[in-house]
């Protein structure tokens, strides 16, 4: 499971349009963008977008969810390729890119992607984990 | 491109460097397990929750998500409505662009985990615009806004976020 180049299972999912709405509620997110369709396709989206940060969160929860409940993220970034948006079907995808010793464990770094229903990277990015 | 559209990014542009790198300070103020649990929630994170509130009914510390301070949006009590722009953003969460017809996504994150936040906590923020650069896209020219984010609690630092703001020029819509 930890050998550089090895793929981690893949994971598919989408985010409603009510999980977008609380998902802006929460992290206190007025962008119209995110919860008012009508704003939204005037701006020239297909729907309510994705937040970049519920990306991020969905980075981080599938690689920690696949690493075991010992590991902790100690950092992540990420880039936002194609814009997401609700009901869209989205596949996490990540692979190992290195596996050292470090802390007292093992550190984890990951090449980690969202990828639209057609292939396209909504976003990519790298998840390092401390197991 | 309209002269306009070279007015409004290059406005940014300038306002821009006029704040690189000066620090604004917030009191984000202090963290609950609710903030943690409703956040937790909105990720359907249910496990999350059993745990956090087990802990909290047991008396041990409550450590919040991971990405709780990055992915919260604003740490201001926030303006009234009227006040907001037309997108629904707060010219804090808007840097440069205050009355500017801009549009603006976001371009990617950053983010380093320090110690781990837990409930108690009076959580602080030093926030300041790192730079501004023009760039030429398929649908015209706009200005990345890098801006950093270093989130600090009992003196120790907590999390450090990098992010960039894509700013567009909106005068022609």
């Amino acid at each position: 499971m930890t050998t550089p180049g090895e793929s981690c299972p893949s994971r598919s999912y989408s985010h409603s349009t009510v999980q977008l709405f609380r998902f802006s509620a929460v992290s206190w997110n007025a962008h119209r963008i995110h919860y008012d369709e009508s704003y939204a396709s005037f701006e020239g989206f297909p729907g309510t977008v994705v937040q970049s940060t519920l990306h991020g969160e969905m980075l981080v929860r599938h690689a920690l969810d696949w690493a075991g409940p010992d590991a902790r993220l100690e950092a992540v970034s990420w880039r936002n390729q194609a814009t997401a948006v609700a009901g869209e079907p989205l596949t996490w995808r990540a692979s190992v890119r290195s596996a050292e010793p470090g802390d007292g464990g093992l550190r984890l770094s990951l090449d980690a992607a969202i990828v639209k229903a057609d292939g396209t990277p909504s976003v990519t990015g790298t998840v390092d984990l401390l197991l | 491109m309209s002269p306009v559209a070279e007015d409004v990014l290059g406005e940014v542009l300038a306002r821009a460097r006029d704040l690189a790198d000066r620090w604004e300070e917030e009191d984000c103020g202090v963290v609950t397990v609710k903030d943690f649990c409703r956040y937790a929630a909105a990720l359907n994170d249910t496990a999350y929750i059993g745990r956090a509130r087990a802990d909290e009914a047991a008396g041990r510390p409550v450590s919040a998500p991971p990405l709780f301070l990055a992915g919260t949006f604003s740490w201001e009590d926030g303006p009234a409505e009227d006040e907001l722009r037309p997108d629904g953003l707060t010219a804090r969460e808007s840097p440069c662009t205050q009355g500017l017809p801009v549009r603006q996504v976001h371009g990617g994150e950053s983010v380093r985990i320090g110690r781990p936040l837990v409930a108690g906590t009076r959580v602080r923020a030093a926030r300041a615009v790192r730079s501004a650069t023009r760039k030429a896209g398929r649908s015209g020219d706009f200005v990345v806004l890098a801006v950093t984010t270093r989130f600090t609690g009992d003196g120790a630092e907590l999390a450090s976020v990098d992010e960039t703001i894509i700013v567009k020029d909106n005068s022609q819509a």
